[in-house]
C-alpha cells in the first residue's frame, strides 16, 4: 500500500516537474514574451518581403523551385523529429512557433543585418583575404546560434511549465534550426540565381538544393539542438539539472561545429585531400556528439516517464521489460524487441505505453475515460485480455 | 465554489500596464540581445573605418589567372589580391571604394556575347534608373573587348562594362562573364574618369591555355 502510494506521489511529481500534458497557447496578450515574439517574427516577415520583393517576378522560377524542393525536403526531417519527440511530445503548435522563429525572426530579422555588419567588421580588421577564409565562421556561430536560441528563451516565457528539461531544449532547438535552415536555403537559391543574373534558374536552384540539402543533414537543426540543450543545462529549469560548465561547453561545441562547417575552405588550407575529407570527418564528429548530447539530455525525461508509468507497472498493466524499454535507451528497446520476437509488435507496445503515459499526463494522474481506454488498449495488445 | 483562476488571469501584484511582470525577464533579455545584434553590430561597423588601402603594385585576382590593377589609394572592401587566396571567376565579387565613387566587379558563368550578357544584367535588374545611354566599346590593354553603357540619374552617374573573359579567340561564348559597375556621386564622374579608364584598361584575362 505504501509502495503504491509512493509510486502515485512520484507520478504526480513527474507530471508537475515535466509539465507534460500542459497545453500551449501562443496568443497571450498579457505576456511580454508574446509581443517580443510577434515583433521578431513580424520583423522577419517584413525583411523577407523586402529582400525577395523587388526580384520576385524575375526570379520566380528559382524561388518557386526552391520553395517546392525545400518544402519536400522538410518531410523526412519532420518525420525524424517526430520520432525524436517521443519522450516530451511537445505540442505541435509550440514546435510550429519554434519553426517560425527560426525561419523568419532568426534568419531575416536578426541574422541578415547582423551578419552583414560583422562580416564587414572582420574584413576591416583582418583584410579581405582573412575575411574570405575566416569571416563566415567567425560570424554565423555568434549571430545565428544566439539568434535562434532567443526563440527558445521566448518559448520558455510563453510556456514556462512546458519547456523544462534539456531534452525540451534539444527538440525545440532542432525545430528552430530546421526553420532557419529551410528559409536560409531558399535565400541561397535566390542568391544563386541572382549571382548568374537569372540565367538558367532551374539548374541553379537544383544545384543549390543538392549541395545545401546534403550539407543540411549536419547543419542548423543539429547545431541548434545541441546549442539549445546546452542552454537548458545552463538555465537548469528542473531540480538537479543545472550544470553550467556542461551547458557552456555544449553551447561552445555547437558554435565550433558551426565555425568548422562555414570555414571548411580555410581549415583545409588549400590542401585538396583535406578539402575532400574534412566535411566527412566533421560530419561524423557532429553526429556522434549529437547522439551523445541527446542521450544525456533525455536522462531526466527517462526518469520522469519511469515515475509516470511505475503505478501502472505495479498494477500489472505494464510489465517490467516494457517499462524498461519505454523509459530506456536504444539498447533497452533492442533487448525488449528480442524478448518479444517481433519488430512490429514491439513498436505497437511501445507506442501504446507512450499513449498511456501521455493520457496520464493530460489527466494529471487521475482516472479519465481516455486513461482507461489507453490502458485497455495496452492490455489488449499485451494479450492480457 | 472553486479557486481556479480563469485562463490568462494575472494577480494584481504581478501586473504592470496590464502585462504580467513575471514574463518580463525572458522577454526583455531576448529584446536586449536581439537589438544588440540588430543595431549594435551595424553601429560598431559604422564606427570602424576601412584600413585596406590599395598600394602601388597591388593586383586584383579575378580568378583563373585573370587580373586587374586597382587604383592606388582606394579601399578594397571585398575581393582578393593576387597571391593571397584563390578565386573562382564564376563567383567573383570585388568592391573598391573611395570618396564618392565605387567600382564593383561581379563574375559569373554566362554563355553568349558580352553584349548579350549586358542585356541579361539589365533585364535582371528591371528598370535601373539612369541607365539609358547608347552602348560603346571598351578595349583593354590586353586586347579584351567589353561593352559599355553609361547613364546619369539624380543620385549620380553609373557606368556598366560587360566583358567575356576569353583567354583565346573562339572561346568567348563559353568564357566566364565579368560585369564592372562604376558608381559616382553627382558631378564626381569627371574627376574619376581617368582613374576608371586606367582600371578598365588594366583588366587582363587569364593566360592562354
Amino acid at each position: 500500500m505504501t509502495m503504491t502510494s509512493d509510486a502515485k506521489t512520484a507520478q504526480l511529481v513527474a507530471i508537475e516537474q515535466s509539465g507534460w500534458g500542459q497545453p500551449f497557447r501562443l496568443v497571450q496578450p498579457r505576456n511580454l514574451a508574446f509581443w517580443v515574439y510577434l515583433v521578431g517574427v513580424g520583423g522577419g516577415a517584413l525583411a523577407l518581403l523586402r529582400y525577395f520583393g523587388p526580384g520576385a517576378h524575375f526570379y520566380s522560377p528559382a524561388l518557386t523551385g526552391g520553395v517546392l524542393l525545400f518544402g519536400l525536403y522538410l518531410v523526412p526531417w519532420l518525420l525524424l523529429l517526430r520520432h525524436q519527440n517521443r519522450y516530451t511530445a511537445q505540442p505541435a503548435t509550440l514546435l510550429a512557433a519554434a519553426f517560425a522563429w527560426g525561419g523568419l525572426a532568426a534568419t531575416f530579422w536578426i541574422a541578415l543585418p547582423a551578419n552583414t555588419a560583422l562580416l564587414e567588421i572582420w574584413a576591416k580588421l583582418g583584410g579581405t583575404a582573412f575575411a574570405s577564409n575566416w569571416a563566415a565562421g567567425l560570424t554565423a556561430p555568434i549571430n545565428e546560434e544566439f539568434g535562434k536560441a532567443l526563440g527558445l528563451v521566448l518559448l520558455i516565457g510563453l510556456a514556462p511549465r512546458l519547456v523544462r528539461g534539456a531534452y525540451d531544449g534539444f527538440i525545440i532547438g532542432a525545430f528552430i534550426g530546421l526553420g532557419f535552415q529551410v528559409f536560409e536555403d531558399v535565400l541561397y537559391v535566390y542568391n544563386g540565381a541572382a549571382q548568374t543574373f537569372g540565367t538558367d534558374q532551374i539548374t541553379s536552384s537544383l544545384q543549390v538544393f543538392l549541395i545545401r540539402g546534403a550539407a543540411g543533414i549536419v547543419s542548423h537543426a543539429l547545431f541548434s539542438a545541441i546549442f539549445c540543450a546546452g542552454l537548458m543545462w545552463v538555465l537548469g529549469r528542473t531540480p538537479g539539472e543545472r550544470n553550467v560548465p556542461r551547458g557552456v561547453l555544449t553551447m561552445l561545441t555547437a558554435m565550433v561545429f558551426h565555425f568548422a562547417w562555414d570555414d571548411m575552405a580555410g581549415l583545409s588550407g588549400g590542401v585538396a585531400v583535406l578539402a575532400i575529407l574534412l566535411p566527412f570527418v566533421i560530419a561524423v564528429v557532429e553526429l556522434v556528439t549529437l547522439f551523445y548530447v541527446a542521450r544525456h539530455a533525455a536522462t531526466q525525461e527517462r526518469i520522469w516517464i519511469r515515475m509516470l508509468l511505475q503505478p501502472e507497472s505495479d498494477a500489472g498493466v505494464i510489465d517490467p521489460a516494457l517499462l524498461a524499454a519505454v523509459s530506456g535507451l536504444r539498447k533497452d528497446r533492442k533487448a525488449f524487441r528480442k524478448l518479444v520476437h517481433s519488430r512490429s509488435r514491439t513498436r505497437h507496445l511501445l507506442d501504446a505505453a507512450a499513449d498511456l503515459a501521455r493520457e496520464l499526463a493530460h489527466a494529471r494522474g487521475s482516472e479519465t475515460n481516455e486513461v482507461a481506454h489507453a490502458r485497455a488498449e495496452l492490455l489488449r495488445l499485451r494479450g492480457v485480455r | 465554489m472553486t479557486d481556479t483562476a480563469p485562463r490568462g488571469w494575472v494577480p494584481v501584484e504581478h501586473r504592470f500596464l496590464g502585462l504580467d511582470r513575471r514574463t518580463f525577464a525572458p522577454a526583455l533579455s531576448v529584446l536586449v540581445i536581439a537589438l544588440l545584434l540588430l543595431y549594435g553590430l551595424p553601429g560598431l561597423n559604422a564606427a570602424i573605418p576601412w584600413h585596406n588601402e590599395i598600394r602601388a603594385g597591388d593586383v586584383l585576382d579575378l580568378g583563373d589567372g585573370a587580373t586587374a590593377v586597382p587604383p592606388v589609394g582606394w579601399q578594397l572592401e571585398s575581393g582578393t589580391l593576387a597571391g593571397t587566396g584563390s578565386v573562382s571567376p564564376a563567383a567573383l565579387q570585388v568592391e573598391l571604394a573611395t570618396g564618392g565613387a565605387t567600382i564593383t566587379l561581379r563574375g559569373t558563368a554566362f554563355t553568349g556575347t558580352a553584349d548579350a550578357f549586358l542585356d541579361q544584367v539589365l533585364r535582371s535588374e528591371g528598370d535601373t534608373p539612369g541607365i539609358d545611354g547608347s552602348r560603346g566599346t571598351v578595349t583593354t590593354a590586353a586586347g579584351l573587348v567589353g561593352v559599355a553603357l553609361a547613364g546619369t540619374s539624380p543620385n549620380g552617374d553609373v557606368l556598366d562594362v560587360a566583358f567575356k573573359m576569353a583567354t583565346a579567340s573562339g572561346e568567348a561564348e563559353a568564357a566566364p562573364a565579368l560585369l564592372v559597375r562604376v558608381r559616382t556621386s553627382p558631378g564626381q564622374f569627371e574627376r574619376q574618369q581617368d582613374t576608371v579608364g586606367t582600371f578598365l584598361r588594366s583588366i587582363t584575362p587569364g593566360a592562354v591555355r
